[in-house]
């Protein structure tokens, strides 16, 4: 059995070793390793273009995060305080949110997405009074949005659970000692809950950060990494496809190692 | 590189004439006129009046270009150092998007507000667009740079739709097929060679295009069809040869390239730029064009009619238009101009390549795509039909 | 004044839960409506779509049969490669492994996870390609092998980029298993065989149901694994979405397929859930 496991650590990280290491190849050619270098870092670092994207996925990351971090945790604690009916049809909408498969999220935003901004932007046209009227289309918002449907779905599920794992009576202690709900919630709900709202904030940038299928459908005219690494990885012969990989995997090693310290109190139970 | 050959070369009042010759029929720019016949003090004091210049950043101060626009285009298929310079001349960064198909391009543009300012369609779509109203009329005085007069008309002609222009040519080109003579022996000639070979001799290593036009086209040439037929029980026949084909193949995709290059694939239909630079890299592969048929193209820059920012979309044409930018694009992209300014200013090695300006008897079986195809829904759903099966 | 109090709680949790529901609304069941509109509608000639009530769209369903099919057999087949290998290594972190290691080997099974997807195909394309694997086969003899861009290939992307999501439930519901139960069963002469299947197995039932469901749901909507792996030949329902929005622009019949695909999840879910409820009454979908 520990020759079984020994063996799937090393199938789940042998790809991602290799795909380090050649990223540091100096020959042109990624067939064989000729030597040390760190040329192609230097090249994708100073490609414009390459740049650009990821200045637009941190855009779109940070934002998207931001707020469903911040409007799933609201609606988290809301829940706790509505009628059964109304939270079986939120729990029903965030688990829509999670199990529709990406590429349906893409397909419906865009299709709704064109609708509405043909009628709204004919409209404004028709009463803006100056000669170019300002036009909706698909940017940061929309890919912003998409991803914000699933993360925020993510980290209600996970602060909610958070909530329910405190138990009522450190909230009833506090009220018994005059304490008022403003202060409950900042003195004893809140820092409890901070590690899981910080780790769902995480793990929304990790996978807004991440996500290809959505963005292709609603970017628009935007190009994040992931749609630059994928254009790149169809046309792709330089080794520089190889740096940016490299890049993109520490950079998602270092988010989830975050969140996974993070929520490290509760590891035992997921 | 030519230019610098004349530079530094005493001129002859022979060939003073000639270049003043072609200078008044357009084929050259002014300043490659300058250049060459040594009058570059002439030059730094006509620039200083209005116009005088071929190019210059005080002729865009006149209107407000903003700092960015995108453009749509296809991979591996300019030079970056283009919009490096337009940018440091006009203060506009260009973002590029690069697609696979003129399809996909259709597809995005339909799907409502692309952001594109300026964008390559291929010559058989310009007139859908143009009946959707997604492209505009270009206003030509926009583009001084272009010259009609030194344009090969045959390359041209689809750019415009009742006399009015609404596209301009970027390079011609054709879709023949690249080979691994290392790996495949047999003489391959014809497309119906392509398909055998395919389920023979390159088992499991040729690939087909990821759009509608050239697979299919292919597929009915191969059968001694026409390459844009939309006849029922012809389109039938095709389906039927590709889906025969389709467990033999090794891949269905228009990025061939990486596959080619690290020899998973020994044979692939393939675009000529594409073609060139994979026999520039590796010698062993052949480019060839069909003796039964083909495809001849050109690829156009147009402009959206919902730019974001249509001045620079302006600009960015103008510039490329100017034979001194388009000659190095060529020189990047392998693919053979329609400009007679640029093949003036080409080198030798790059005019004399036959992959990319090949013998006319070669072009001569091959057929521009027709708009047709590329909205006619029995091609659109054979193609997905044939990807699914 | 207790009206007030009423009515400002109210307001508070209407305040709270108010963004969120309004985003589910705009950006989950209005888009939803829309392809729920549109599959009822027609191509407009030039691609696109046209307003028109037919059943046209969802009648042409056959003519994907192909890839329904596809999906339908190697996403179960996906999840079923994923649990073989899963199971043992979850029994191994949750039973065998040292307590003082727990913890970092289970961290190294969930990294990779949450790595780009598209990063770690990326890295198999480059491994099944002529420059990976077939190149040492080559060294050894053995000439011209074709790996990438087989359905063994898809096959192989599928089990290495979702088997964290198998191994997680399956460890999580077998490190909760009392272990003196395990000791009783073997108190009372059970042979280990015996204490395996009769106990650990059924108890561990939940945590399988869950990966299965998880996996084989992520798998109905997979474009990324078949187009980089499959070379466009292994084709899933997500691709032949793609390929109608972005080649063929049938968007009806592309929103048609997507009806489909979401009825096809929602099915797959509620049998997962029937069984699982059956098993152990648990819901636990734990991603982290």
């Amino acid at each position: 059995m520990r020759a079984l496991v020994t063996f799937v650590y090393l199938f789940l990280y042998t790809p991602i070793v290799l795909i380090v290491l050649f990223s540091f190849n100096a020959g042109r050619n990624a067939s064989e390793f000729v030597g040390f270098s760190t040329e192609w870092y230097g090249k994708a670092l100073s490609n414009a273009f390459l740049m650009e994207a990821l200045q637009n996925s941190l855009i779109v990351g940070f934002t998207s995060a931001g707020l469903a971090t911040l409007f799933g945790t609201m609606a988290a604690l809301g829940l706790e305080r509505v009628s059964a009916k109304t939270r079986a049809v939120f729990d029903a909408l965030f688990a829509a949110a999670i199990v529709v498969p990406g590429v349906v999220i893409g397909i419906a935003t865009l299709v709704a997405l064109v609708e509405v901004f043909g009628l709204a932007n004919s409209l404004i046209a028709s009463v803006w009074p100056g000669e170019a009227p300002p036009r909706m289309q698909l940017g940061f918002g929309s890919i912003i949005a998409a991803h914000g449907l699933f993360t925020m779905a993510l980290v209600t599920m996970i602060v909610k659970a958070r909530i329910a794992s405190l138990g009522r009576d450190i909230v009833e202690a506090s009220s018994d000692l005059y304490a008022t709900p403003m202060t409950t919630f900042w003195q004893i709900v809140f820092p409890q809950i901070l590690p899981s709202v910080l780790a769902g904030f995480l793990l929304a940038f990790t996978f807004s950060f991440d996500d290809f299928i959505i963005a292709f459908f609603v970017a628009g005219s935007k190009t994040t990494l992931p749609i630059y690494v994928f254009a790149s990885i169809r046309r792709g012969v330089t080794p520089e496809i190889n740096a940016i990989a490299a890049m993109v995997l520490v950079a998602s090693l270092i988010l989830i190692l975050s969140a996974r310290f993070l929520m490290r109190d509760r590891t035992a139970n997921s | 590189m030519s230019k610098k050959h004349h530079e530094n070369a005493p001129i002859t009042a022979r060939q003073l004439t000639d270049e003043f010759m072609r200078l008044k029929k357009g084929s050259v720019s002014r300043r490659h006129f300058l250049g060459v016949t040594g009058l570059g003090l002439a030059a730094a004091v006509m620039s200083r009046f209005p116009g005088a210049g071929a190019f210059n950043s005080a002729a865009y101060a006149a209107e407000d270009l903003g700092t960015q626009l995108s453009i749509a285009t296809w991979p591996n298929y300019h030079d970056p150092a283009t919009f490096e310079n337009f940018k440091a001349a006009t203060g506009v960064a260009v973002e590029v998007n690069v697609f696979g198909s003129n399809e996909e391009m259709l597809a995005k543009i339909q799907a409502g507000a692309s952001g594109w300012s300026l964008f390559v369609p291929t010559n058989y779509t310009i007139s859908t667009y143009q009946k959707l109203g997604l492209i505009e009329e270009l206003d030509l005085s926009k583009i001084p740079n272009f010259s009609q007069e030194s344009q090969n008309a045959r390359f041209t002609d689809q750019g415009k739709i009742d006399g009015k222009t609404y596209a301009l040519p970027k390079n011609w080109g054709t879709t023949g097929f690249a080979v691994n003579t290392s790996k495949v022996k047999s003489p391959i000639k014809t497309w119906k060679d392509f398909f055998d070979l395919a389920q023979t001799e390159a088992d499991g290593r040729a690939m087909v295009h990821d759009y509608q036009l050239t697979t299919i086209g292919s597929a009915l040439v191969a059968l001694g069809y026409d390459f844009n037929s939309i006849k029922a029980d012809e389109l039938a026949k095709a389906e039927e040869l590709l889906i025969k084909v389709k467990p033999h193949l090794f891949a269905i995709n228009s990025d061939y390239q990486p596959s080619m290059r690290s020899t998973d694939a020994w044979m692939t239909m393939c675009w000529t730029n594409d073609g060139a630079q994979l026999n520039r890299d590796m010698p062993e592969i052949a480019y060839i064009l069909g003796t039964d048929g083909g495809e001849i193209w050109t690829d156009y820059y147009a402009i959206p009619k919902d730019a974001p920012n249509k001045a620079a979309g302006y600009a960015l044409l103008n510039y490329l238009m100017d034979p001194a930018n388009a000659v190095k694009e060529h020189i990047a992209n392998g693919a053979p101009t329609t400009d007679s300014r640029v093949i003036a200013l080409l080198p030798a090695e790059i005019t004399g390549n036959k992959i990319v300006y090949p013998d006319e008897a070669a072009l001569t079986p091959l057929e521009f795509g027709a708009a047709v195809t590329l909205t006619d829904p029995g091609r659109a759903e054979l193609m997905a039909r044939f990807k699914s099966a | 004044m207790v009206i007030t109090q009423e009515f400002r709680k109210k307001l508070v949790t209407l305040a709270l839960i108010g963004p969120a529901g309004l985003w589910l609304f705009v950006f989950l069941v209005l888009p939803f409506i829309a392809i729920l509109v549109f599959a009822f509608g027609k191509r407009a000639p030039e691609g696109g779509y046209q307003a028109a009530f037919t059943i046209e769209q969802f009648a042409n369903l056959g003519s994907r049969a192909a890839a329904f099919v596809n999906t339908l057999m190697l996403a179960p087949a996906g999840a079923i490669a994923c649990l073989l290998i899963a199971y043992p290594v979850a029994y191994y972190l949750a039973v065998k492994a040292h307590p003082r290691h727990r913890l970092l080997l289970v961290s190294l099974v969930v990294v990779p996870f949450w790595t780009s997807l598209l990063v770690r195909t990326y890295a198999w394309m480059y491994l099944l390609g002529a420059r990976g694997i077939p190149h040492l086969l080559e060294l050894i003899g053995i000439e011209n092998v074709r790996l990438i861009n087989t359905p063994g290939a898809v096959l192989l992307g599928i089990v290495y980029g979702y088997l964290p999501l198998m191994i997680m439930p399956i460890y999580v519901s077998l490190e909760k298993l009392d272990r003196r139960l395990l000791e009783a069963s073997a108190d009372l002469g059970a042979r280990p065989v015996s204490t395996f299947f009769g106990i650990t197995v059924p108890l561990s039932l939940p945590g399988v149901m869950t990966g299965m469901a998880l996996v084989t749901i992520l798998l109905l909507g997979e474009y990324l694994i078949p187009q980089l792996l499959g070379g466009g030949k292994v084709f899933f329902i997500g691709n032949a979405l793609v390929d109608l929005f972005l080649q063929s622009r049938n968007w009806p019949f592309g929103s048609a397929i997507a009806v489909t695909l979401v009825a096809v999840v929602v099915v797959v879910l509620m049998v997962a859930m029937r069984i699982a409820w059956r098993f152990a009454g648990t819901r636990q979908v734990d991603l982290v």
